[in-house]
């Protein structure tokens, strides 16, 4: 490695560090006792977790946002891949306009549905239920679009092949198309389950119930419980803040480079 | 490209396939995206409050109330103004990063990990962590500026400052993704054009103006209208630190959407302001297909 090449390499870490400074410091101050925090001293501690997770019911919130970001990611991507599938292979009347329609989806706010599925989830009884948290996020037509156009890729000659072999078109969809889309179903899952694991507005109306809050509004109901700054508990708050965005930054080491390619090929297609 | 095999034996079963195949999400999507969009609109010629059991039509009357109410054309106001200052902020800068990490190797991976990272980061949290960055007593800015002998300022409770705190968080979020796309971008250019300005002579500011900037120029439309489309749509950022205020000064479209369906239950209002933002995106989406047509053309 040459001298200097070694230099941008310490500038670049020390920038990107630089850049990160306010979520590392949140996290470092998570460890602090309030008291100390307030006097201006450093005394380690992990009571902000045991506060957070106990008496507030982090632990809750962080199943909650687990079983409802995994089952979104889940069906999502069973009824997207079903439907790539039939519009990258098929061709039968009404699909190009069907195929319109789920596309037309990437173009309408998610606001305009917010009072009617309000309304709709009211009416059968699912608001404050884990069902009414998910299924109005299924309702997304991205990974559909983006699954069939990488399915698009795949030669058809593979399929054929199958057929012949007397599969059915789910046995092929499962044996052939699957294995090797599995890249692209792995990065639109990963898309899925970070913007499901981030979602704030629709827990925010769906749900009333303490017990069905999902971290992102755990954590905002905590802030602002109290949001007179100086009587506010920030190392808890920050405790809080830690849980709520570890999954996403742990996971975020092992999976920065799939994300990338993901959104890149999203935006560009 | 008929399944040939399973088309010939079972015929019927084949002709269904897609459908059924299709059935899932198109059910989804019709049930919490398109019906919606109907009874929004149906919604907004109506009053109503959750609870009565009536809802009686009153034609333009929700439309007529919300053009004439200060509320809504001071969000529609604050929402321009962020999406004004806050968009070419954010590609102005994801520009310049990204142009120099497109021709860094090692140390670019590294950068471009720390820049994205906000990106995919929950925004609540975020919100939380900049309240406390801003806070007027114990924040760490006011902190930093006393030691250089300054006062303290009351960032989140000034309306002038407080949009502009917002424009800070906005940006620091979503730089990593504007910059990540802007890389893809930059890398579809090809190497000869900047030995030719090399070789034509020309320092790297002028390399960056005359072949960086135009060359680019269809990311950066793709940019402009995702990020103006997705600025109209902030509400996280803006309930979670400030909640539209103070008087009203960071009160942008969907928080007063949230606050007159939601906390206030005007159901006929909130519809109305839900179909008038609606028509707003749409068009820029619009826009955003032409613009993306014309960059297909270009390229080719």
């Amino acid at each position: 490695m040459k001298p200097d090449s070694r230099i941008l390499t310490a500038l670049a870490l020390i920038a990107g560090l630089l850049f990160l400074s306010p979520a590392l410091y949140s996290i470092f101050m998570s460890f602090q006792t309030v008291d100390a925090y307030y006097t201006g001293k450093f005394e380690f501690t992990f009571e902000n977790y045991a506060l957070a997770i106990g008496q507030y019911n982090f632990a809750r919130y962080l199943l909650n946002s687990i079983i409802v970001a995994g089952l979104v990611t889940l069906i999502a991507l069973t009824v997207s891949t079903l439907a790539a599938f039939a519009f990258a292979r098929f061709r039968f009347p009404g699909g190009n306009l069907l195929f319109a329609a789920v596309v037309a989806t990437l173009m309408i706010p998610s606001h305009i549905s917010l009072i009617p599925n309000y309304l709709t989830l009211a009416k059968v009884g699912l608001l404050d239920t884990y069902a009414g948290l998910i299924l109005p996020a299924i309702s997304n037509g991205f990974a559909a679009f983006f699954l069939r156009q990488y399915i698009r890729g795949i030669p058809v000659a593979l399929d054929e092949a199958a057929y012949m072999d007397g599969a059915t078109p789910l046995k092929v969809l499962w044996r052939v198309i699957v294995p090797i889309a599995r890249p692209a179903i792995f990065a639109m899952g990963l898309f899925i389950f970070i913007s499901e694991w981030n979602s704030y507005i629709w827990p925010l109306v769906a749900v009333g119930e303490e017990e069905l809050y999902t971290l992102q509004i755990g954590l905002a109901r905590l802030y602002r419980v109290n949001p007179g700054e100086d009587v506010i508990n920030w190392p808890l708050v920050m405790a809080a803040s830690t849980i709520t965005i570890l999954p996403v930054l742990l996971g975020f080491v092992f999976v920065e480079r799939h994300l990338v390619r993901g959104i890149t090929m999203g935006a560009v297609k | 490209m008929e399944p040939c095999a399973s088309g010939a034996l079972f015929p019927m079963l084949s002709r269904l396939t897609p459908y059924l195949l299709v059935l899932p999400l198109i059910s989804f999507i019709v049930v919490f995206t398109y019906i919606p969009i109907a009874a929004s609109l149906n919604l907004s010629f109506r009053e109503w409050d959750f609870l009565s059991p009536t809802m009686p039509f009153v034609g333009l009357e929700n439309y007529r109330l919300l053009f004439s109410s200060h509320e809504f054309w001071n969000a529609l106001r604050v929402t321009v103004i962020f999406a004004v200052i806050s968009v070419p902020i954010r590609l102005g800068l994801a520009l310049l990063i990204a142009s120099y990490l497109v021709r860094e190797a090692l140390p670019a991976r590294v950068l471009r990990g720390a820049l994205f990272l906000p990106s995919v980061t929950s925004t609540v949290s975020i919100a939380v962590v900049f309240s406390w960055l801003f806070a007027t007593d114990y924040g760490m800015v006011n902190a930093f500026l006393q030691t250089l002998g300054l006062g303290k300022v009351p960032w989140l409770q000034d309306p002038q400052l407080a949009l502009w705190v917002l424009v800070i968080v906005n940006t620091w979020k979503q730089l990593g993704y504007d910059i990540v796309i802007y890389i893809a971008g930059l890398q579809a250019i090809p190497q000869e054009l900047y030995d030719a300005a090399a070789v034509d002579g020309g320092g790297k500011a002028r390399v960056f103006r005359r072949v960086t900037v135009p060359l680019v120029m269809p990311t950066t439309y793709f940019l402009l209208v995702v990020s103006v489309i997705e600025a109209f749509q902030i509400f996280t950022v803006v309930d979670v630190m400030t909640q539209g205020g103070p008087a009203g000064a960071t009160d942008m479209l969907v928080n007063m959407l949230y606050r007159v369906g939601f906390t206030l239950f005007d159901i006929g209002q909130g519809s109305a302001l839900a179909v008038v933002l609606f028509a707003l995106l749409i068009a820029l989406a619009l826009f955003k297909a032409r613009v993306l047509g014309r960059r297909v053309h270009y390229e080719a």
